[in-house]
């Protein structure tokens, strides 16, 4: 029964209005009982200091629960930032019929341009604002690999015809000093620094613009000679990576923190489809002036379209369905925590067992000074709380320390196979504290509410006996 | 045996004390068994084997792997040419063939993912599917339902949780309509059920059924080939007997010019599968060095607060005992005794709960990490409780063992008068 309402709590407290209603509930019963509790809080607080070390062991588990909830929750929060912040409302997304995911998806060259133009999409210098794609995860292997890590990791590259355009769909910009792709794709030059080694030096090098999170991993691989400057801390325009057979230089960074983009390298389709062996396009992104444009296009492509059998979705709703794991993931986080919730409950109780019991005589007195059974009950109460206040807010206070700091992940709808390879930011947010707090709370309730019923069914004399 | 059986008086003397820190110790050992089993699976397949390992051939740059289905033959000979070249032992292909039952409202529970390969390999390639190491009941249904299966051509082996999913039984017939395989829909009929466990919620079909199916297709396309029907081979597996053979193996498959178009890679198992889960890298050390230890640490916790609380309700008891002659020793052996039989008995009884409800009523954990449909509770992990109880018990009560065990009897005494 305590588990399922633990496991109530948090599923109700998970949703945002759920959380600050808890909250709320959570602070008003805190200052309800501050005010109701007639008995003196300093005679409270200093049973709790008398026996220091119980004390301190009891809100050392609440520390420790609270802040790997903090923890757990803030890398769900930053899964879900990525995915929220990845897609436009005003964009359609296209793929094949009964492709689950991009990566499956194959839409043949002939249909792109009927598809693109068709009423609805909003056109710059008669063109259609529109984004063609191959998207293809790629196989790198890791020069000098760190002993018993993989000696290859998954890349994300993204084929586009035009990525000037491309981004203005994405609504992404470079960082200063970078550049879009050129027609050609590929580049002459003399190499910046060299990422690998590699026996390719005679081809054009390919351009690519990457995503900042991508030039992060790319730059662990950088050779770094000792007693030089320290490592880059991501690539730069003019820095070169091996990928495939051939090498890369890279001509621009994506301003994409906080995007599934910033794990992608953009490059000419025309250069990697046949390197790679997709010729066909993977998806075509089409820009509309608003959200409820963007809707009506894709019932157009999914019901009144008949040249393809696509499947048309909104951007925004694709990358809502990329948030599968994220949810499984959160699910396994509620059960984890519960778990571990209800472990440091048995602790609560144990402690408010034992001060019930130790305070026998004192509990005696104060029924003879008058302070009904109820009012015995809520000091019990109260003392099993501004245990859990104090162990919760160090838990939320530590927890909080993980804030801003990057992980790899994958996003995917779960269903079909697909997703990506992200790089996250973990994120605390008010309502990840605030759910901390009511966790906290709740296990100061739950665990002191038997304890503080018990010391009420001692009758004065009997106890004092 | 007398000191045991005061350990035991003891342990039942405050029975809501032992009583909760019993629960607390079960549903945290529940937790972190969870935990470890899957980090155990994690680490088992990633390890790198030394002999009778399996190895992998896919496209060398691309994933999902796609190569034609005309480098199945070669590379499950090792591309082994001459009579001098390494040939592996066994070998299987693999070809995804995954579609819905209900394509008008596709849902993970309707859809159904086969891996379309030779009906043979399935009880000699197959992860925990060999004959020889099944037992003989189990052993002899899935032998019955690999004849089906060849057989049958139609015939499908599917897993429990995913038959029930369907809402299909044995001889039940179906359509799937494909999601990977534009307009190659297939009718099945379910010829056999895996064993209970990994696979569940997988699927298996006769490899011949899918190709068939393609070299059809043009019949019924005004001669126009499948567009997927040069990239229908995802996998190759092949058995190799040691690192040696698979050093040559992968060499005269990296080496040959018959796999150039796409280019393929050969690899260890486990190097491929640590490759996939790199990108789990940041949340399995979270589980390993975060979660895990943060339970351990709680739990020990709880231990330390039921012991001190009682060291300090005991004071007086214990210098009794003193009076009539336990060395301080004993006295801490009895403190930490109660400590160590309650953690090692929930301990070891969450355990064995663990491994019943996951195991043998839940049909495993689903937790989304790569490729696993389910991971399962180790038999090993019976003892993880035992272990865990028994250390988290001395960590907690070594500080209220030691306090107890030094206690001045004047002082005790003292206080009482």
């Amino acid at each position: 029964m305590m588990m399922l309402a633990l496991s109530t709590l948090l599923l109700a407290a998970g949703s945002s209005r759920g959380i600050w209603i808890a909250g709320a509930a959570a602070l008003a019963l805190v200052a309800g009982l501050l005010i109701g509790v007639k008995i003196p809080l300093r005679y409270l607080v200093r049973n709790l200091t008398v026996r220091w070390r119980t004390t301190v062991m009891t809100a050392l588990a609440f520390v420790l629960v609270i802040s790997l909830l903090t923890v757990m929750m803030a890398f769900v929060n930053g899964m879900y930032r990525l995915t929220q912040a990845s897609g436009q409302p005003g964009n359609v997304m296209v793929l094949a019929d009964g492709a689950t995911d991009e990566t499956f998806s194959n839409l043949v060259a002939p249909d792109m341009a009927d598809l693109e133009n068709q009423p609805g999409i909003l056109r710059e210098n008669d063109r259609p604002l529109c984004s063609r794609e191959t998207y293809l995860v790629v196989t790198q292997p890791i020069e000098n690999p760190v002993p018993g890590r993989p000696k290859r990791r998954f890349l994300q590259v993204r084929g586009l015809d035009d990525s000037r355009m491309s981004g203005r769909v994405h609504g992404l910009d470079l960082y200063p000093g970078g550049a879009w792709l050129s027609d050609a794709g590929v580049r002459e030059v003399e190499q910046k620094s060299d990422v690998n080694s590699g026996n390719s030096a005679a081809q054009p090098l390919i351009e690519a613009v990457v995503g900042e999170g991508v030039a992060h991993v790319l730059a662990v691989d950088q050779k770094h000679d000792l007693g030089s400057a320290p490592p880059r801390e991501r690539l730069d325009v003019g820095d070169v990576f091996t990928l495939g057979d051939r090498k890369w230089l890279v001509v621009g960074v994506l301003k994409s923190a906080g995007s599934t983009f910033d794990s992608e390298i953009w490059a000419k389709r025309g250069m990697i489809g046949p390197m790679f062996g997709k010729e066909n396009y993977s998806s075509l992104v089409l820009r509309t002036a608003g959200a409820n444009e963007a809707r009506k296009l894709k019932d157009f492509y999914n019901n009144g379209y008949k040249k393809a059998a696509v499947l048309a979705q909104v951007e925004t709703d694709y990358f809502d369905n990329l948030a599968g794991t994220n949810r499984q993931f959160l699910f396994a986080i509620v059960l984890v925590t519960v778990f571990m919730a209800f472990g440091g409950v048995m602790g609560v109780m144990n402690t408010m067992f034992a001060a019930v019991s130790n305070r026998v005589k004192d509990i005696g007195v104060l029924r003879l000074m008058g302070y009904s059974r109820s009012q015995v009950m809520l000091a019990f109460l109260l003392e099993s709380l501004l245990i859990a206040m104090v162990g919760g807010a160090i838990g939320c206070a530590l927890g909080s320390l993980v804030d801003g700091w990057t992980a790899n992940s994958i996003v995917s709808s779960g269903a079909g196979g697909g997703g990506k390879f992200v790089v996250l930011r973990l994120s605390i947010d008010v309502p990840t504290l605030l759910l901390g707090f009511v966790l906290a709370m709740s296990m100061g309730l739950v665990g002191g509410l038997l304890p503080a019923f018990s010391a009420v069914r001692l009758k004065p004399l009997e106890a004092l006996r | 045996m007398k000191f045991l059986g005061l350990i035991f008086k003891n342990v039942r003397r405050n029975a809501i004390r032992s009583t909760l820190t019993a629960v607390g110790t079960m549903v945290l050992v529940f937790v972190v068994t969870l935990v470890w089993s899957i980090l155990n699976f994690l680490d088992a397949v990633t390890a790198e084997k030394t002999d009778n390992l399996k190895a992998i051939v896919t496209e060398r740059w691309q994933i999902p792997s796609q190569m034609p289905f005309s480098y199945a033959d070669s590379l499950s000979d090792g591309a082994a040419r001459d009579a001098s070249d390494v040939r592996p032992l066994d070998s299987m292909t693999w070809q995804f063939y995954g579609g819905t039952v209900d394509p008008a409202k596709k849902t993970i529970e309707n859809m159904l993912f086969a891996f379309a390969m030779e009906p043979d390999k399935v009880g000699s390639m197959l992860d925990e599917l060999e004959l020889n190491s099944l037992p003989a009941a189990k052993a002899d249904s899935l032998r019955e339902s690999i004849a089906c299966l060849k057989d049958k051509r139609s015939g499908i082996i599917v897993g429990r949780e995913k038959l029930a999913q369907i809402h299909k039984r044995v001889g039940d017939r179906f359509k799937l309509t494909s999601m990977n395989y534009k307009d190659i829909d297939l009718e099945f009929e379910v010829v056999g059920v895996f064993p209970d466990g990994r696979y569940d919620k997988s699927a298996v079909m006769n490899r011949d059924y899918l190709n068939a199916a393609l070299d059809a297709y043009p019949r019924s396309h005004a001669g126009q080939k499948h567009p997927l029907a040069d990239k229908t081979l995802n996998l190759v597996w092949l058995r190799v007997p040691d690192v040696l053979a698979f050093n040559t193996v992968q060499e005269q498959i990296t080496k040959s010019p018959f796999y150039t178009s796409p280019a393929v890679k050969c690899e260890t198992s486990s190097s491929g599968i640590a490759t996939f889960l790199e990108a789990y890298r940041d949340l399995i050390w979270g589980m390993r060095w975060l979660l895990a230890p943060a339970i351990l640490l709680t739990l020990s916790l709880v231990i330390a607060n039921a012991i001190s609380i009682s060291v300090r309700e005991r004071r007086l008891e214990f210098a009794v005992l003193r009076v009539l002659g336990f060395r301080p020793l004993q006295v801490l052996a009895l403190v930490v005794g109660e400590a160590v039989l309650l953690g090692a008995g929930s301990g070891l009884f969450s355990t064995l709960a663990t491994y019943t409800l996951i195991n043998k009523v839940m049909g495993g954990i689903n937790f989304p990490i790569a490729f696993f449909g389910a991971f399962f509770i180790p038999m090993q992990a019976i003892w993880w409780g035992l272990a865990i109880g028994v250390f988290t018990a001395l960590a907690g009560s070594v500080v209220p063992a030691i306090s107890a065990s030094s206690i001045r009897v004047t002082e005790a005494f003292s206080k009482v008068a």
